[in-house]
């Protein structure tokens, strides 16, 4: 019996940072690769998905070392078929997204195959707020809008990764757009389930999560937002330090 | 629905004394431990089920609207849910309906992902830390896999938990409600029967489930995750089109093409 006691701030029970870490990786390489197929040029294509691949596999082993069995993970791919299962479901697009993306890294790929990979992180990016969703706890499964919320903040944390390694005018725009889209998301998503969830919604609030959610919204989205004419690179870091918080807050609320 | 022979326990709140029996039992059958809990105030003890506290008994005091003073007690523990939340989202069919529709994990094949504790509607299955997997109420399969009775219902002095045939005890828990409602309690019911494809747990309760502290709306966990897709193709369409709209037309609009 190999047990891995990581700091969780849940308590082992709950997903914690490791959970939210890992979201957060998955979400940012991803939305940097399916950012780069839509709108940029082979060469920054290849380069991004390098960076996808790395927040892939990263974020993999985190979720192998939060396991309580962690050695016994292959059960998740050779245990059986459950499709109805998400985290099942997750394990093989994180698999398959991998190797596709590792496929795109090694040689010159055409557009074709270049989409295929990032229909299959797309759903890497959206199972992680599907994980969330078809769970019983009302701040996560109340409001549709977790899917909109991760991937709108998968393609404003991916675009300032990019903008990090090269900045490009198209790219502020886009992380711009992208952010006020997840800003409207959050917000929406407050209201929508602070009926249900009001426990969760006051410890984002003014509760034991606030440092996390004001995090976000001051350093994480305000701050960029307002930055992201003059100083490119300072904008970029603290979107990416935004899009932690944003995972970590909502991983932790669904769970007060 | 439950298939009608399926195994199944009738909990009927209304004959409940509220003594515990059952928790009892439940922990020395199957050997859990006892835990550290604080006095909250209540009766409850545990306050929530745990790894090693499969069963606990719930209690609600109060006032109701009318002045009249109301001590309800709820069995609390896995409902064997035929649809259940915890199964389909096992990512490894460690979670899963054995022979009699009971629902149980494999302690061998778990990796303790916690995807079952999320998806428990009833806050039914938790984590044991020391083990590195889940546990939860197995409805003693152990013993009535053998002909025997679960613990908690050979213990309970007062008939208000019934072991048998889902058939057999569906039909005493509507008829239970009908005698309850004619001896003035109007609001009587059976919980269990709609829930997650009907509940091989069924509760006999003379007010309305959400007095006894049970979820109300209960859904499936493939309809979540079936609107959770939806919304993702949906999202995911409307951005990225939208973006590829703006990004162009920003770029159309530079170029003087407008
Ligand atoms: S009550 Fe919870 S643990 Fe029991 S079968 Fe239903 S979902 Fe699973
Ligand atoms: S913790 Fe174990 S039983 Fe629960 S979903 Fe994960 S593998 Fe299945």
């Amino acid at each position: 019996m190999i047990t891995l006691n990581f700091p969780n701030p849940m308590g082992e029970e709950g997903w914690g940072l490791w959970v939210a870490l890992y979201f957060f990786l998955a979400g940012t390489g991803g939305g940097a690769y399916l950012i780069s197929v839509l709108y940029c040029s082979q060469e920054r294509v290849r380069r991004a998905a390098l960076w996808a691949f790395v927040g892939v596999v990263l974020g993999s082993v985190l979720l192998i070392l939060d396991l309580g069995q962690p050695l016994r993970f292959a059960n998740l791919i050779l245990g059986g078929v459950y499709p109805s299962s998400v985290m099942w479901l997750g394990t093989w697009f994180l698999l398959l997204s991998g190797a596709g993306l590792l496929w795109v890294m090694a040689r010159p790929t055409s557009r074709g195959v270049q989409y295929l990979v990032a229909f299959l992180v797309a759903l890497v990016v959206a199972y992680t707020a599907v994980l969330l969703t078809a769970t019983a706890r009302p701040f996560w499964n109340a409001s549709p809008l977790l899917p909109w919320l991760f991937l709108a903040s998968s393609a404003t944390a991916g675009g300032a990764l990019l903008q990090l390694l090269a900045p490009h005018e198209r790219l502020k725009r886009l992380v711009v757009g992208m952010a006020l889209v997840e800003g409207l998301m959050v917000a929406l998503h407050l209201l929508w389930t602070y009926p249900v969830a009001q426990g969760a919604v006051l410890a984002l609030l003014v509760g034991p999560l606030a440092w996390a959610f004001w995090g976000f919204v001051v350093l994480g989205w305000g701050i960029p937002l307002a930055l992201e004419r003059r100083h490119v690179g300072l904008a970029a870091v603290l979107t990416l330090v935004g899009a932690f918080l944003l995972r970590y807050f909502v991983v932790l609320a669904g769970q007060v | 629905m439950p298939n009608p022979n399926d195994f199944a326990i009738l909990f009927d709140a209304s004959r409940c004394i509220g003594c515990k029996a059952c928790q009892v039992a439940c922990k020395q059958w199957n050997d859990l431990e006892a835990e550290h809990t604080r006095n909250a105030g209540g009766y409850a003890n545990p306050p929530k089920l745990t790894a090693s506290t499969w069963l606990a008994m719930r209690y609600y005091e109060g006032l109701r609207p009318d002045g009249e003073p109301y001590f309800d007690f709820v069995r609390g523990a896995c409902m064997h849910c035929t649809h259940a939340p915890c199964v389909a989202s096992c990512p490894t069919g460690a979670m899963a309906h054995r022979e009699g529709g009971v629902v149980t994990v494999d302690q061998s094949t778990c990796i303790g992902c916690r995807s079952c504790v999320r998806a428990c509607p009833y806050d039914a299955v938790h984590f044991d830390e020391e083990r590195g997997v889940v546990q939860k109420c197995t409805m003693c399969y152990d013993r009535i896999a053998n002909g025997d009775q679960p613990a908690c219902v050979k213990a309970c002095p007062t008939d208000a938990l019934t072991f048998g045939r889902y058939q057999e005890l569906q039909a005493l828990a509507q008829e239970r409600v009908r005698v309850l409602q004619a001896r003035g309690y109007p609001r009587a019911s059976v919980y269990g029967l709609k829930e997650l494809g009907g509940t091989h747990v069924l509760y006999v309760l003379t007010d309305h489930p959400s007095q006894y502290g049970l979820p109300a709306a209960v859904r499936e966990a493939e309809k979540r995750a079936m609107g959770g897709w939806l919304s993702a193709g949906i999202a995911a369409a409307v951005m990225g089109m939208g973006l590829k709209f703006i990004v162009d037309r920003r770029e159309a609009f530079k170029g003087g093409r407008g």
